[in-house]
């Protein structure tokens, strides 16, 4: 036992290390191999359930955004589908297509980010540079949506704060057809690569029983061979309507869960062009609150295409109940368990977010690897500290 | 879903329900072993939150288990909720039935002081180590709000 | 008055005085290393869509960068971290510089024009170049850091990978010749160049350059997401700057005898301009088909990714080592016809 011991060494890649995010792995290592890894989160922990008692309903919008910087669209329409099913309401038509378009935009940029990642992981720094380059013009899409450029908070309960600016639909072509043709050269430079496939293929291999057993969801669960994906399972604003599609892998290596990635972002830019290209007319607020606006505010809004946030929503108490809300971000399912008391604020916020179903996987697939598949099944894990650690 | 809260309630004495999003079945903290193994057969087989709810009025904390599957036909979700104490909380760990509530049981003990009896490691998950006092998200401690 | 300067200046024009000084010694490599490293930056930022080294001297693309660099290197406080042992941890980066930049003095510069001459002058490369990695592993010790131990052994692990198929192929070069004299091997491609001759030795040696001076993909022992910064990671300073320009001083010696030995040296000759400087001009054709070959290897670390190390290995036993015994063969079916 003592001996066994002498042999490994206990490597901390921690908080300070240049691949380790924000949390700290405690690795055993034997050589050049890893016998047990064990995560240690929590560093950036930032007590998002705590601070949504204190404050108003409305208030928390911003605040459930700000985990997951990479993908702040899904999560703000989790929060908001629950506040809603509280209330008993649901937004508009016009509203629903916008805040899928929106969503779909925000997972192809969460996306590249985890792609990036991946690639300086592997050690490539063009691929990094390259995937941060490319987030920037579906960035700037989303800032002429909304007027942010990561945290839009454009998601309100009974509808959107905004109306589609004249054009978009032919300037998000444009965009995607751009984003088209740089897929094909990340293909010949990253994702075909010899030194990747040799990196990702056959490494960190999850098994589909592994993955339903632990309860692992998003493009990890997907590249296992499991065909779960909430927008399918349970649908929710657009997604009834748009023509939408599961997209699995089998194999479960890191580079399965790479395409997976690869081939959402395909997915995603058609459901765009499809919500686009049938976004009916019509209100972007419910009437429930769009009733307590005054009507001079009315008119102004009517005409700048706005919305002006009425005190009821402000200062809104919801009687008490329960209600629980999933949407799928970027990295997996996010599910919502809201309780409210009757008054202004929530009684439990409950947010399970994807990154922190995913932590099981650090402990459960990095063993018996070498060191260096460390970083590989990290980046190709897409984990996001800041998310799982709320 | 509701079929199976129902099933689950009126084999093991407890009431059931539904709210939006989800249905429910309510069974006494001896029972919720037995629960989450009938639950498990009928093939929801991962926890999708554990939650536990402070309410200090009551002097009690609600513990309820979001659980559902991947398989089509049955992705609704089923939650299990129990009371126990405020003052002495403690309840079986699902973990031997749903591996994936391991990690959601740690943080809910490290948040409320739920003891999740037989839970592998009941550690630290998120708070720094030095943190001190009682768990966070009880009732009774103050987040100062500008 | 007149007389002393012309003594100080034959002296300096001497060969056995200018090369291990000027060219292509201690003055050329550090003038290398101040624009090889602003070039690897700048081609990386190209492929990358943006601008690299930048900011100084904005009008000439920041060349001067590195200057910079090394500047703000003399003046940064090095430390030396407690547990460290202190002798190696400040000795060994000097020792490492120092093993990887001696190989060049065996480096003739034109016909004419070398410091010393001998007939095995190319096994005394090879034995000089050998000495780094002992150096390179020192300074992962040194640090009583476990990263820079994992770091300093795998570059040990990847020393023997290396070594043993580079000799081979060095000899399968000088097989083709029938000498082991740079200077004769050198003259030997007047007509047709050695890559030429046997492509083989030429592919295999110019592979495991990039192997051994840490070019991606092989860039192992200094990993940068798994191990901090491999043997130099609690490196800072001055120290810090010898240990990256090791690498990069190791590229240029070993591209050297690349260039002579399959690049066919200074051929073609450029004519005589009749100048102090005639014995020197073939070393300026030497040195810009050296420069040409570091060039490539510094745009491979905007296009690979790293292999794990026991990929590496593998490819160096399994592919390489069987490749330069094979090129030995050519060598000599080549050499009798």
């Amino acid at each position: 036992m003592s001996e066994a011991e002498e042999r490994t060494i206990e490597l901390l890649i921690g908080p300070q290390h240049p691949a380790s995010g924000h949390m700290r792995l405690v690795a055993r290592v034997d050589g050049d191999v890893v016998v047990e890894l064990r995560p240690d989160i929590g560093y950036v922990h930032r007590t998002v359930e705590k601070l949504a008692e204190v404050k108003t309903y409305l208030q928390v919008v911003p605040l459930v955004e700000r985990p997951a910087l990479a993908d702040t669209a899904n999560h703000n329409l989790g929060y908001v589908l629950a506040v809603e099913r509280l209330l008993g309401v649901e937004a508009p038509p016009r509203a629903q297509y916008l805040r899928t378009v929106l969503a779909e935009i925000s997972r192809i940029h969460s996306h590249l980010y985890g792609l990036g990642i991946l690639g300086i992981m592997l050690g490539s720094s063009t691929a990094f540079m390259w995937c941060f380059n490319d987030r920037e013009p579906l960035i700037d899409l989303a800032q002429e949506l909304t007027g942010a450029r990561l945290t839009y908070s454009y998601m309100i309960p009974g509808g959107v704060r905004r109306d589609l600016p004249p054009g978009f639909a032919e300037r998000a072509e444009k965009v995607f057809r751009y984003l088209e043709r740089r897929l094909k050269d990340y293909e010949r430079l990253y994702f075909r690569n010899p030194v990747v496939r040799a990196r990702t293929e056959g490494v960190g291999v999850l098994t589909r029983e592994d993955a339903v057993r632990l309860g692992v969801v998003g493009p990890n669960l997907r590249a296992s061979g499991v065909a779960y994906d909430v927008r399918e399972a349970d649908p929710y604003e657009a997604y009834p309507d748009l023509d939408f599609h599961v997209v699995t892998r089998e194999e479960g290596d890191c580079a399965a869960r790479m395409w997976v990635r690869v081939d959402e972002i395909r997915e995603s830019m058609r459901l765009v062009r499809e919500a686009l290209s049938k976004i009916p007319d019509g209100p972007i607020l419910h009437e429930r609150f769009s009733k307590a606006i005054p009507p001079k505010w009315r008119e102004w809004m009517e005409e700048k295409r706005r919305v002006k946030i009425p005190a009821a929503m402000v200062s809104l108490r919801i009687p008490p109940g329960e209600a629980l809300s999933r949407v799928e971000a970027a990295r997996g399912e996010l599910t919502f368990y809201l309780v409210s008391d009757g008054s202004p604020n929530p009684y439990r916020m409950r947010m399970v977010t994807p990154s922190f179903r995913n932590v099981v996987l650090f402990r459960h697939l990095i063993r018996d690897c070498r060191v260096a598949d460390i970083p590989a099944i990290y980046g190709s894990l897409d984990y996001f500290p800041p998310e799982a650690d709320r | 879903m509701r079929e199976l809260a129902e099933r689950v309630a009126s084999e093991l004495g407890g009431e059931s329900g539904e709210s939006p999003g989800f249905a429910w079945v309510r069974v006494p903290p001896e029972k919720m072993l037995e629960a989450a193994r009938m639950i498990r057969e009928a093939g929801l087989e991962h926890v999708k939150a554990v939650t536990a709810i402070d309410r200090p009025e009551e002097g009690e904390i609600e513990v309820v288990y979001h659980a559902s599957s991947y398989e089509p036909g049955r992705r609704g979700v089923l939650a299990l909720r129990t009371s126990v104490p405020r003052d002495d909380p403690r309840l079986p760990s699902l973990v031997g039935v749903w591996p994936s509530a391991e990690y959601m049981e740690r943080e809910q003990w490290e948040m409320l002081g739920v003891v999740f009896e037989g839970h592998p490691r009941l550690e630290r998950l998120l708070l720094p180590e030095d943190f001190e006092g009682v768990h966070p998200l009880r009732k009774d401690y103050e987040v100062r709000t500008a | 008055m007149m007389v002393m300067l012309d003594l100080l200046l034959d002296l300096l024009l001497s060969p056995w005085v200018f090369v291990p000084l000027v060219y292509p010694g201690l003055v050329s490599a550090f003038a290398l290393l101040l624009f090889i490293i602003w070039a690897e930056r700048k081609m990386a930022g190209k492929v990358q869509m943006r601008y690299g080294p930048l900011y100084v001297l904005k009008p000439l693309g920041g060349i001067i960068q590195l200057v910079v660099d090394r500047i703000r290197y003399l003046f940064q406080e090095p430390i030396v971290p407690e547990e460290a042992d202190a002798a190696a941890f400040v000795l060994a980066p000097i020792a490492l510089f120092t093993a990887c930049l001696l190989p060049v003095v065996v480096i003739p510069v034109g016909p004419e024009f070398y410091a010393f001459r001998s007939d095995i002058s190319l096994l005394a490369f090879l034995a000089l170049s050998s000495l780094a990695p002992a150096f390179t592993v020192a300074v992962g010790w040194a640090s009583s850091n476990k990263f820079s131990l994992i770091g300093g052994l795998r570059e040990g692990y990847l020393a023997l990978a290396y070594e043993v198929p580079l000799v081979v192929s060095a000899l399968a070069g000088a097989a083709l010749y029938g000498t082991m004299d740079l200077v004769e091997m050198a003259e030997a491609q007047s007509s047709v160049w050695g890559v030429c001759l046997n492509p083989l030795a030429a592919l295999v040696f110019l592979l495991l350059v990039y192997m051994e001076t840490s070019r991606f993909p092989f860039e192992i022992s200094e990993a940068e997401s798994e191990i901090v910064m491999g043997p130099f990671t609690e490196y800072s300073g001055i120290l810090y700057g010898l240990c990256m320009g090791a690498s990069y001083v190791k590229m240029y010696a070993l591209s050297l005898l690349f260039t002579v030995m399959f690049l066919g040296a200074w051929h073609p000759l450029p004519p005589p301009t009749g100048t102090v400087l005639d014995p020197i001009l073939p070393g300026a054709v030497v040195f810009a088909k050296a420069l040409a070959v570091m060039l490539c290897g510094t745009l491979l670390r905007a296009v690979y990714q790293r292999y794990r190390i026991d990929q590496a290995l593998k490819i160096s036993w399994h592919t390489l080592t069987p490749l330069s015994l094979a090129s030995l063969a050519l060598s000599a079916l080549v050499g009798v016809a």
